[in-house]
């Protein structure tokens, strides 16, 4: 599986310290269910309200310093997931939304300089194992930090239950 | 070999390995925790893996609702139901519904969080149980139903920053002063995800609430944790609650820190954090007589009696009236606090003043509730965020201490305390 850990698509460009009530607003939390958090996404980023509405499967979501910075509601990552944002590539990450990630599996990434080399719109390829950033509309290159150690094989594996799962029938 | 920070001390101690920054372990927990917010998704996430298999340990899980509370919408009040539902089925006795007040503080009331030990729970600011030297994290649904199924989560063992503070301050200024100063002086980006010890004379004069205020904006500081070692009071005083003896973990004389930085505090003056980030912070006097809506005096950062006390204080010093155009809303963290507050006659105070108190909770801080903003309101604040929007779109927070708060009230202006 991790082979497959290759993306390519449209980039969004969102900014610095984009914290947890503009990706999800804490007036939403009530939800439980993922297809109608999903209606929610990013909706308080200033620009991109409209953003569940033109999104594309695919896509991915390039941001800034701190994506995610705030509450510890996994639903932020779960309404991205769930308008079929291939990954997150970011300058770095709030350490509770890097974790929630990693534990469902999604794709994300921390590259340095990234915000400066994309624009939204721009066609990227995404190889979380190696940590390059491919943009090929304008046929350049950044490099992040790839996916490594524990984290890797949590966020390979699917999430943190299908790794524990795997983990327990190894130990069978 | 070096020697260990606390942080490395609690997580080898907990993994049975040798713990050192930059490590991964699997770690023991001792508690795992939902709100009445995460923890109907995390009793959904745990019984679609696990297919009606006993949780870990009925004992180590704790449910507290402080989100909603009494719940105001349907869908939240099924929420609470769904977690009641899995306590009686589990046999989970730990339950503080939705009147016992704001999570970490009842479980610490409850003598449930040592120092030294791993707690868990969906709440970002869990950490503030840092505060007695407990290793606690705010965390998603899947980590808290995987810990509900194994007990055990996965760690980065953090590297340690080391802030020792000097110097002294008097009245007006308080701990949260101390708290937004360190906000104001450290760069957000560099302390991510690293364990914070705090030290010096002027952490030793902290009482209780004291240092819950500052170890609960660790979380604005983007750390994971900030450890207070405790004294003797607070460790006898935890050591009744929990019927056991209780001891610090101490870090060792040669530990390796990643920072050691020094601040000296001398005539720290009151701050306030400005919009729409916490580390916007201003010295009050600079923003004085910018106009404010709604004033709000509670949370996990202010919520404990004395916090309400100074509050009072201030209201009865400067005339015992709020202004007639201000909203105010004091919120006791807890049933313990509030009984105390009545006692001491500060709800006669309050709402005498023209201030409404509200039951114990998390209050307008969740905007679950009630207390949410208008476009154009400016609220002052003495919870721990004030990002942009979160209490109602176009509307802005400013941070300050209770005193601050309820001189602002009076006023109808952010103002210092007479």
């Amino acid at each position: 599986m991790t082979d497959s850990f290759v993306f390519k698509g449209r980039a969004w460009v969102v900014g610095d310290d984009i914290d947890t009530d503009m990706i999800y607003h804490g007036s939403y939390l009530p939800l439980t269910d993922p297809q109608e958090m999903a209606k929610h996404a990013l909706e308080y980023v200033p620009g991109m309200e409209d953003f569940t509405d033109r999104v594309q499967p695919g896509d991915i979501l390039v941001a800034g310093r701190n994506f995610g910075s705030g509450s510890s509601r996994e639903h932020a990552v779960i309404t991205l997931q769930y308008n079929d944002v291939a990954a997150i590539v970011a300058e770095s990450f709030s350490r509770i939304f890097y974790r929630n990630a990693v534990n469902l599996g999604f794709p994300i990434l921390e590259v340095a300089g990234v915000t400066r080399a994309v624009e939204t719109g721009d066609e990227l390829e995404v190889d979380a194992n190696t940590g390059r950033i491919c943009n090929l509309t304008k046929g350049t290159e950044v490099q992040g930090t790839p996916l490594s150690g524990l984290e890797k094989e949590i966020m390979t594996s699917g999430g943190l239950f299908n790794f524990l799962k795997k983990d327990m029938q190894t130990a069978e | 070999m070096p020697g260990k920070t606390i942080i490395e001390k609690i997580l080898s101690v907990h993994s049975g390995e040798d713990a050192w920054a930059g490590d991964r372990v699997w770690a023991d927990l001792d508690l795992a925790v939902v709100r009445d917010f995460g923890g109907p998704n995390v009793v959904l996430e745990y019984e679609k893996q696990m297919d009606g298999e006993p949780v870990w340990d009925p004992h180590k899980i704790a449910m507290t609702f402080d989100y909603q509370a009494p719940a105001k919408v349907v869908q939240v009040a099924n929420n609470q139901r769904i977690c009641r539902e899995f306590a009686a089925k589990h046999g989970i006795p730990h339950v503080f519904d939705v009147n016992c007040g704001v999570g970490q503080h009842v479980l610490l009331e409850q003598g449930m969080i040592l120092p030294g030990s791993v707690v868990i729970g969906t709440d970002s600011h869990m950490n503030l149980l840092g505060a007695v030297g407990s290793f606690s994290s705010g965390m998603g649904t899947t980590d808290v139903a995987a810990a509900w199924a194994t007990g055990r989560l996965w760690f980065r063992v953090p590297e340690s920053i080391k802030i020792t503070f000097k110097g002294s301050y008097d009245y007006p200024a308080s701990a949260k002063d101390l708290t937004l100063f360190l906000l104001s002086k450290i760069d957000t980006t560099k302390t991510i995800y690293k364990a914070l010890e705090f030290y010096g004379e002027p952490i030793d004069g902290l009482s209780l609430a004291g240092r819950l205020t500052l170890a609960s904006m660790v979380t604005e500081m983007e750390g994971k944790i900030g450890l207070i070692i405790p004294d003797e009071d607070i460790l006898s005083w935890i050591g009744e609650r929990s019927g056991r003896k209780v001891d610090a973990v101490l870090p060792d004389r040669d530990a390796s820190y990643w920072e050691e930085r020094e601040f000296d505090i001398g005539g720290l003056e009151p701050l306030i954090a400005c919009p729409d980030r916490p580390d916007n912070v201003k010295p009050v006097r600079e923003v004085a007589g910018t106009h404010v809506d709604q004033v709000f005096v509670g949370s996990c950062t202010n919520g404990r009696f004395e916090d309400l006390r100074v509050a009072a204080e201030v209201l009865k010093r400067m005339g015992g009236k709020i202004a007639p155009q201000v909203r105010m809303i004091v919120t006791p963290a807890t049933t313990e606090v509030a009984v105390e507050a009545v006692e001491a006659g500060l709800y006669e105070t309050f709402i005498k003043a023209g201030a409404m108190v509200t039951n114990q909770g998390c209050s307008l801080c969740t905007i679950g509730h009630h207390g949410v903003l208008a476009e154009g309101d400016v609220l002052v604040s003495t919870g721990n965020r004030n990002f942009r929007g979160k209490l109602g779109k176009g509307s802005e927070a400013y941070l300050a201490s209770p005193a601050v708060a309820a001189a602002t009230a009076v006023k109808g202006e952010i103002a210092l305390p007479e």
